[in-house]
């Protein structure tokens, strides 16, 4: 029927056309418009080309670009100090603690979608502890170090620096599990705890990662490999949804290879996925044995060198932030925290987002940082 | 179930079978224990010792690797069952095919996704690395065996040194902080 011009056509089919089909020149716009299969392939090979050189060029684009300072450098980690974007209205200082999973700037990814940009645009004054990559000779280094030693100095270096006695304690994912110990522990410095998926009942979390984790003989494994390497963690990567991650993704990819904007966010958070050093070996042996395996952070029975993690101890206000659609910590995981701690002043935010978009999207932007935001100004005058 | 029933009877099969042929060759090639060939027996049965041990872990672990991939197979073949049922009959235009794209990754991510939530996929995972633990274990402890004969420290020993290292650490941090508080409530006190 594309081929056949008005002439052609009978004249009640003529009628029948008229009431169905757009006006002729319309007809003929689409016709002429229509790409040829040769012209089609041309513009898949050009997308194709386009994207590996794309690709390749990944690792060079900028991330983390909010101005900071380095207050302290220790072998272990740096402790960031940010620049004041606007007055400060918050008294109390903001200390971020990350994961040990990938890299810190996932939180200033690119400035439309930068948790900390955020912050410091509502006023706060925030320090940031970005871990770096551990060593062989860090295989022992375990969670009593990390809390104990390295948070605790951090928050002695930004309490001085502030002249303040009480911070608010900032933890994302494993880094909000660790914040959680620090102030079971250490609550005389602590104003707020505020938390992003935080890993505290091991036993309900239903990803895969806790799957996994059930089975897994950690102490073959820091006898036998030490540290917890990239490999291994890129092997565990793949199983998180394989499909629409893994190969969608770039697919997606290929189609909106012209949209500056789509390629920009596609590679910057394709650049921290694969940014991932790798883990201490007796810490990841404790997080996956003590936490997941016997649960005993959530029972209260987690012992950081002879002291007791007591999370009924824990006073202090509490702000829970949690994802729905989280598939790297299940919500009724991180959940229990508020049922757990003594606080009288706690807050339990769910937002229907994953566990990356939590903290780095416009969603995160639009909904989640002013809610936050309010809810700390409030407690940190 | 059945699948695995089998695999693990042919890998004590095949266990059973490495054990007879070590000790029957155990015992044809056994030297006497004293005298001139006292070192070399020693030495000579201590490394036939550690290839078998390896033999041992390879085996088990190409079984854990086939029961792996025979759970890996299966639920391919249910995301092909799937993605047929869910996708276009036909591919005659483009919405065709990308609808078939949209319906294959649907159903290839909810089976695949179910598998590595399955509690049979977690205790398959765990033995695979489990197996390729003690692949890794007994083939250290062959380049152990060969570090100590030319001298030179081994990974247990140097292991060892950073775990020393470790609390070395953590004493000499409890001792400053101790010193610190005390020299804090000295001033308060003055």
């Amino acid at each position: 029927m594309r081929g056949m011009t008005k002439q052609e056509l009978q004249p009640d089919q003529k009628k029948e056309q008229e009431n169905v089909q757009p006006p002729q020149s319309e007809l003929e716009e689409l016709i002429r418009k229509e790409p040829t299969l040769a012209e089609e392939i041309l513009e898949a090979y050009r997308k194709l080309e386009k994207a590996r050189d794309i690709l390749h060029t990944a690792g060079n684009i900028g991330v983390g670009e909010t101005p900071n300072e380095v207050l302290v450098e220790k072998r272990a980690y740096r402790l960031l100090h940010y620049q004041q974007m606007v007055s400060k209205t918050a008294r109390t200082p903001i200390l971020i603690v990350y994961a040990l999973i990938n890299r810190s700037y996932v939180l200033d990814l690119q400035p439309d979608k930068s948790w900390i940009r955020s912050l410091l645009s509502q006023g706060f004054d925030v320090y940031l502890i970005d871990w770096k990559t551990p060593t062989a000779a860090d295989k022992y280094v375990s969670f009593d170090d990390y809390v104990n030693c390295y948070i605790d100095d951090c928050v002695e270096a930004v309490l001085k620096k502030n002249k303040v006695e009480k911070l608010t304690l900032h933890g994302y994912c494993m880094g909000g599990t660790m914040s959680t110990m620090y102030t079971a522990l250490h609550q005389e410095k602590i104003r707020n705890l505020a938390v992003i998926a935080p890993v505290i009942d091991g036993q309900k979390d239903f990803t895969v990662i806790g799957n996994l984790a059930k089975n897994m003989d950690v102490d073959k494994m820091l006898q036998v490999v030490g540290n917890l390497q990239s490999e291994q963690l890129y092997a565990l990567y793949v199983t998180l949804k394989p499909f629409k991650q893994g190969i969608n993704k770039y697919l997606n990819l290929l189609q909106n290879v012209d949209n500056e904007q789509f390629v920009g966010n596609f590679l910057r958070l394709e650049k921290w996925l694969y940014d991932t050093p790798p883990i201490a070996g007796e810490t990841f042996r404790q997080w996956i044995s003590d936490i997941y395996q016997k649960n005993l952070l959530v029972k209260n029975e987690m012992k950081l060198s002879d002291k007791i993690v007591d999370l009924s101890t824990i006073k202090v206000p509490l702000l829970n932030i949690i994802a729905d659609e989280d598939h790297l910590v299940s919500p009724q995981c991180s959940a229990p925290l508020n049922d757990v701690v003594s606080s009288t002043d706690k807050r339990l935010m769910r937002f229907h987002t994953g566990h990356v978009g939590l903290i780095a999207s416009l969603y995160s932007q639009n909904n989640v940082l002013p809610k936050v935001g309010q809810w700390l100004i409030a407690r940190s005058q | 179930m059945v699948e695995n029933d089998n695999t693990e009877n042919a890998q004590q099969f095949m266990q059973e079978q490495v054990n007879n042929a070590f000790e029957f060759w155990s015992s044809k090639l056994k030297l006497p224990t004293i005298g001139p060939t006292y070192a070399f027996s020693k030495d000579f049965s201590s490394f036939a010792n550690d290839f078998v041990t390896l033999g041992k872990a390879m085996i088990e672990l190409k079984s854990n690797m086939d029961s792996y991939w025979s759970l890996l197979s299966a639920a391919y073949t249910r995301a092909m069952r799937n993605t047929a049922e869910q996708a276009p009959m036909q591919l005659a235009t483009k919405e065709d095919y990308e609808n078939y794209r949209r319906a294959a990754i649907e159903a290839f991510e909810d089976t695949f996704t179910d598998l590595f939530t399955s509690s049979e996929f977690s205790q398959v995972y765990g033995k695979l690395l489990g197996s390729q633990l003690n692949v890794s274990r007994v083939v250290q402890s062959i380049v152990e065996k060969n570090f100590k004969m030319l001298n030179l420290p081994t990974r247990s020993e140097v292991d060892d040194i950073l775990k020393d290292i470790v609390e070395l650490k953590r004493t000499v941090r409890d001792m400053k902080r101790s010193v610190d508080a005390r020299n804090d409530q000295a001033r308060i006190a003055t």
